[in-house]
């Protein structure tokens, strides 16, 4: 079970006290809506995690971290909703394991702390070099998301489908706006963020909660809180229908299609939708896998993926391009027969326990993604509540979701032929 | 059957390892606290193993990627395929062929007994039939063409291509269109049988499960008799590269590189002490907290995803130093400029404390995870070792013994492999 505790306007603990695993994990996220400043947030939660007063470099500060026997820092930037979401956060091992006795983990909470509140600035600077290193860094990252194509072409399909909404936008900015942002606009962000970012620090582990709250509402008190509001648009259907292709040269095609599930917010019809999801594209019982890999042999993957919080389900498939109307008229065809109640009701218990069974989080890491994943929300609900919940869907539920699915956007990566395709070696 | 329990006092686990008369070794890590289990049933047969062992004790060459498609049609049966049957139990099931071995695994939390029945049955009971082997070849063609485009695994294999001649290390695990095409049903039929026999197999697990009750079920259900396996085909190499450098063009945001330095071998494989002291004399050269890893981080020549690590197995070991850069080429010689620096000063004495320490940590949080803790059992096992003989190795490792494996890096085993973007 997990406990939360209100550390300051905004700032809400969440705590989940265990002792069976080797770590501590403190995470500390932070969401803005996501707008312009995309790039300069990204930008400066990489600075963060860079260096603090204490240890004014990256040397000093991973030989730190080291020290701790491995204590790893996090950093990443994610959307959930039209909300960016920045995190910092520290896996450590816990003291019982230590050799010498040390206290690592209050070690490692007062490092999180510090890296956010005590930052390596000078006035209102963070280091032109340091600004400059850091931009470097973020647009070469921006510019290897080509190399991941199964990411890229949703990447793409994603601005496609929402380029008139925050969701559109890339979590990172973009090149040029990166290349823009100016040290003040840093500062700004800094500022900005301590101030109004809606706040969540989540604890896996043996940590005690108080300490920590204690710890993090020290610093919180010299801050003016005032949090803001975010707000996701839920286009209920698709809007214009268009295909968007771009081509590489590579081996496989990567195909997307982008449906709107007919939801209005997260939790809106989220059961069905979720086992609708999973039935049509999810495990190995599912319509996409039984039918287009394993029936038709036109792909190794081809599955459904359900994003909540912006009422948004995707199928992805890696494909011979010549084949992409064959797969695209197989993907709709399976859609028509969840729609039809064409599955056995075998079938729909698989799905249940399969997605009960995902909710088993096995990890810290998983724990704290779980609890995570809520910092827009009021309410946390447990694995075990929501494991409930799929268990009540019926397969009228789920014939009714999937007929609320529209097709809104499809986009295909086509391969061509390269010209530079024999090996050297 | 019996067992014996092994136990580390300070991580506060316990191993139990147990030898079946059939020659399976079964090894299971129960986790208090914790609400599913992950097992996994491996062979000692992997990518590498790319010769048919004769009884005549000769070796007849197979086509690239069989064993892998030999994972792929394991799990097809005669009457419900083993992912009809898992999903029965909502226990998710998975394959995966490595260089050295194959793994058959699934993870669950209910019902647990019934999924480790079916991961012993199907294993057991291969069927293929001409049609679903000629079935197969158009996903895996797919997942082959999906491995061509990923610029990591490309940089990788086009480096072992330039450092090794003849051993199978430098093919694709899963083979290439034309190999797999030269597959048919009989062939699986041969594989099986030489290799899937349960004195060349392992059965380890972890999670919420009770020794006695895995060992009882375990040793009823394993049906196949003791029988002699042929060894692993030694292919010794020279301590030279083939070949110095490798580029590709790839739709690549960035240029990519992977510099190797080749070990030569006087016996098929280095010991964990020669392994984990590696990976320490790596982490204090080139890790995050190196004066190198800043330097070139200042100079803007590497990214965060510069590193370092040794990859080593039967009749192979190389170290491995990459990431992305705008200029690999200088990077490389930077690197070998370092080596051979420290090679005469030694390596720093605080770096590689700190190293150790890291390792310590990064192995003791390994046992959070059920699905490390049986797949590690399963590396060890194969490699000969007894559970938590890593831990013991880390707090004895000294700096003496990293310096020796510094020196073991030569230009001469040396190789560049780079990525390049498309003009």
């Amino acid at each position: 079970m997990f406990k939360t505790k209100t550390t300051a306007p905004g700032v809400r603990v969440v705590s989940v006290k265990t002792d069976k695993y080797k770590t501590n994990i403190i995470d500390i996220s932070m969401a803005v809506p996501l707008d312009e400043n995309a790039a300069a947030n990204a930008l400066l939660i990489g600075l963060l995690s860079r260096s603090c007063k204490d240890y004014p470099d990256f040397t000093s500060l991973n030989a730190k971290l080291d020290e701790l026997y491995g204590a790893s820092l996090g950093c990443s930037v994610r959307k959930i909703g039209d909300a960016q979401v920045l995190s910092l956060s520290v896996t450590c091992l816990d003291d019982r394991f230590a050799l010498e006795d040390e206290s690592i983990t209050d070690e490692c909470a007062k490092l999180l702390c510090d890296l956010i509140f005590n930052p390596n600035v000078k006035g209102s600077s963070f280091g032109k070099d340091a600004l400059k290193s850091e931009k470097r860094l973020l647009i070469n990252n921006i510019l290897a998301e080509l190399d991941n194509k199964r990411y890229y072409a949703l990447k793409k399909c994603t601005e496609l489908m929402c380029a008139n909404e925050p969701f559109g936008r890339s979590e990172y900015g973009t090149v040029e706006e990166v290349e823009n942002v100016k040290m003040t606009d840093i500062f700004a962000a800094w500022k900005n963020l301590l101030k109004t970012a809606v706040i969540q620090i989540t604890t896996v582990g043996c940590a005690d909660i108080t300490k920590i709250n204690r710890l993090f509402s020290k610093q919180f008190k010299t801050v003016d809180r005032e949090p803001c509001e975010i707000n996701t648009i839920f286009f209920k259907k698709g809007q214009h229908f268009r295909r968007g292709v771009e081509q590489f040269p590579m081996k496989q095609g990567k195909l997307v299609f982008g449906f709107r599930t007919g939801s209005e917010d997260r939790y809106d019809n989220y059961f069905p939708l979720r086992v609708m999801c999973d039935i049509f594209g999810g495990g190995t019982y599912s319509k996409l896998f039984a039918n287009v890999r394993e029936k038709m042999s036109l792909a190794y993957y081809c599955s459904a993926s359900f994003v909540s919080s912006k009422g948004i389900i995707f199928v992805q498939s890696g494909i011979d391009t010549d084949k992409e109307k064959q797969v695209s008229t197989a993907i709709i065809n399976q859609l028509d027969d969840v729609r039809k109640g064409k599955f056995d009701d075998e079938t729909l218990a698989a799905s249940k326990r399969s997605l009960r069974e995902g909710l088993t989080l096995s990890t810290p890491e998983a724990v704290c993604g779980w609890y995570k994943s809520f910092i827009l929300e009021d309410n946390i609900m447990t694995p075990e509540e929501t494991a409930d919940g799929y268990d009540k869907v019926t397969k009228e539920e789920v014939c009714e979701a999937a007929k609320l699915l529209s097709i809104d956007k499809i986009y295909m990566l086509e391969a061509v032929e390269s010209e530079d395709a024999e090996d050297e070696v | 059957m019996k067992y014996k329990e092994y136990k580390d006092e300070k991580l506060g686990e316990s191993i139990f390892c147990g030898k079946h008369s059939s020659g399976l070794e079964i090894r299971v890590a129960p986790k208090a606290g914790y609400d599913s289990a992950y097992a996994v049933f491996a062979v000692k047969y992997g990518s590498i193993d790319n010769y048919l062992g004769k009884s005549n004790g000769k070796y007849v060459k197979i086509p690239e990627g069989t064993a892998h498609f030999l994972e792929h049609k394991l799990f097809e049966s005669e009457e419900l395929d083993a992912f009809e049957l898992f999903a029965k139990t909502g226990a998710q099931a998975n394959a995966y062929t490595s260089f050295e071995h194959t793994a058959y695994l699934f993870k669950g939390s209910e019902n647990i007994d019934t999924s480790l029945g079916y991961l012993l049955d199907f294993v057991q009971k291969p069927y293929f039939t001409a049609e679903t082997v000629k079935k197969e070849q158009g996903i895996i063609g797919q997942e082959i063409r999906m491995y061509q485009d990923l610029p990591d695994w490309v940089v990788m294999f086009n480096l072992l291509k330039c450092l090794y001649k003849e051993h199978p290390v430098r093919i694709d695990i899963a083979g290439t269109q034309e190999s797999i095409a030269q597959i048919d049903d009989k062939l699986l039929y041969s594989i099986y049988d030489t290799y899937y026999n349960p004195s060349n197999m392992i059965l380890s697990i972890a999670g919420n499960v009770d020794p006695d009750k895995i060992f009882n079920q375990v040793s009823k259900a394993i049906t196949r008799k003791k029988k002699a396996v042929p060894d692993r085909k030694f292919v010794p190499e020279s301590a030279k590269a083939i070949s110095k450098y490798v580029e590709k063009k790839l739709a690549v945001g960035k240029k990519q590189f992977l510099l190797g330095y080749k070990e030569e071998l006087k016996t098929p494989e280095i010991s964990m002490e020669d392994e984990l002291a590696s990976t320490a004399m790596i982490e204090a050269l080139f890790g995050k907290s190196s004066p190198f890893f800043k330097k070139l981080l200042d100079d803007g020549l590497i990214e965060m995803d510069f590193g370092g690590q040794i990859f080593n197995g039967f009749g192979f070991s190389t170290v491995m130093i990459g990431g992305t850069s705008d200029d690999p080429e200088k990077v490389a010689k930077l690197i070998k400029d370092e080596i051979k620096k420290v090679k005469k000063s030694g390596l720093d004495k605080k770096a590689f404390e700190r190293a150790k320490r890291k390792i310590y940590g990064r192995s003791v949080m390994s046992y959070n995870d059920i699905d490390d803790i049986a797949n590690g059992q399963m590396n060890m096992y194969f490699a000969g070792y007894k559970p938590f003989a890593e831990l013991d190795t880390i707090r004895k490792l000294n700096v003496t013994k990293a310096n020796e494996r510094l020196k073991k890096l030569t230009d001469a085993g040396s190789a560049l492999s780079v990525i390049l973007p498309m003009d």
